[in-house]
């Protein structure tokens, strides 16, 4: 539990980092180790497949591109959001946390989950469409780059 | 897992997802909005672990859906980010004025 707590109080902590910086690039970085965190406590849980995907798909590829297009556009925003309103957050959410502490929506036991068992021919033919699915976004968005570059 | 543990999860999941979400109304430019929006998939990856308690595999099942779904939606994004800024020279959401409701 202690090891958990530290993760998430770390993550909330980079996630204010996003908040607070000035510079969108920091921001994006504040991000990215935001996003690893959230893919560490995954690990913390004996889920490593989806550490995988989260820290080689979302932050390995998006999170990237989206850091080196915030060191493209370093903006310095005028001005950011009162720090007022961090006192009706804080408090929903410690009114959140003690409705679920309270409310005993937990299962007990480890969690039973296993790589082998989930690559079944249903599940594949999801990973297919979901594939197919950003090639076609790519491609879209391609022509959608060719049009403009035509036009220009 | 524990209630504790639980708690803990969606706490920080509902306290990332705010950040983001305040980060996202307090943007002026489209790159601090597309960072927002990465933010708040991380809340929404952080608030699936519970799940995988009761069912592992469907759980996996909506893990891989979220991910690639966010993943393409941040694409085109990004795709688009680049093509305003090739029309508009630059990237404020004050230049985005096609679309949206007036109040």
């Amino acid at each position: 539990m202690l090891l958990l707590s530290a993760l998430a109080g770390v993550a909330v902590l980079f996630s204010l980092g996003v908040l607070l910086s000035k510079d969108n690039f920091y921001s994006s970085l504040f991000m990215a180790v935001t996003l690893v965190i959230v893919a560490s406590v995954y690990a913390f849980f004996d889920l490593q497949p989806v550490f995988v995907l989260i820290v080689f798909i979302f932050v390995g590829a998006i999170g990237i591109v989206t850091v080196a297009l915030a060191a493209t556009y370093r903006f310095a925003p005028e001005r950011q959001v009162s720090v007022l309103w961090a006192l009706p957050v804080i408090i929903t959410a410690l009114i959140l946390g003690f409705s679920v502490y309270t409310t005993q929506l937990a299962y007990a036991g480890e969690i039973q989950f296993a790589l082998g068992e989930f690559i079944t021919p249903e599940y594949l033919l999801l990973i297919l469409f979901l594939t197919s699915l950003i090639i076609l976004l790519m491609l879209s968005v391609l022509k959608m780059g060719v049009e403009e570059g035509g036009r220009s | 897992m524990q209630a504790i543990d639980l708690s803990i999860i969606y706490v920080t999941s509902f306290a990332i997802l705010l950040v983001g979400y305040l980060t996202a109304i307090s943007s002026k430019d489209l790159i601090r909005l597309l960072i927002a929006l990465e933010l708040m998939f991380g809340a929404v990856f952080l608030s699936l672990i519970p799940l995988f308690y009761a069912l592992p595999d469907p759980a996996f099942g909506i893990a891989i859906l979220t991910i690639f779904t966010s993943s393409g939606e941040l694409l085109v994004l990004i795709a688009a980010i680049v093509t305003l800024d090739r029309q508009k020279r630059n990237v404020y959401t004050s230049s985005v004025t096609i679309g949206g409701d007036k109040i």
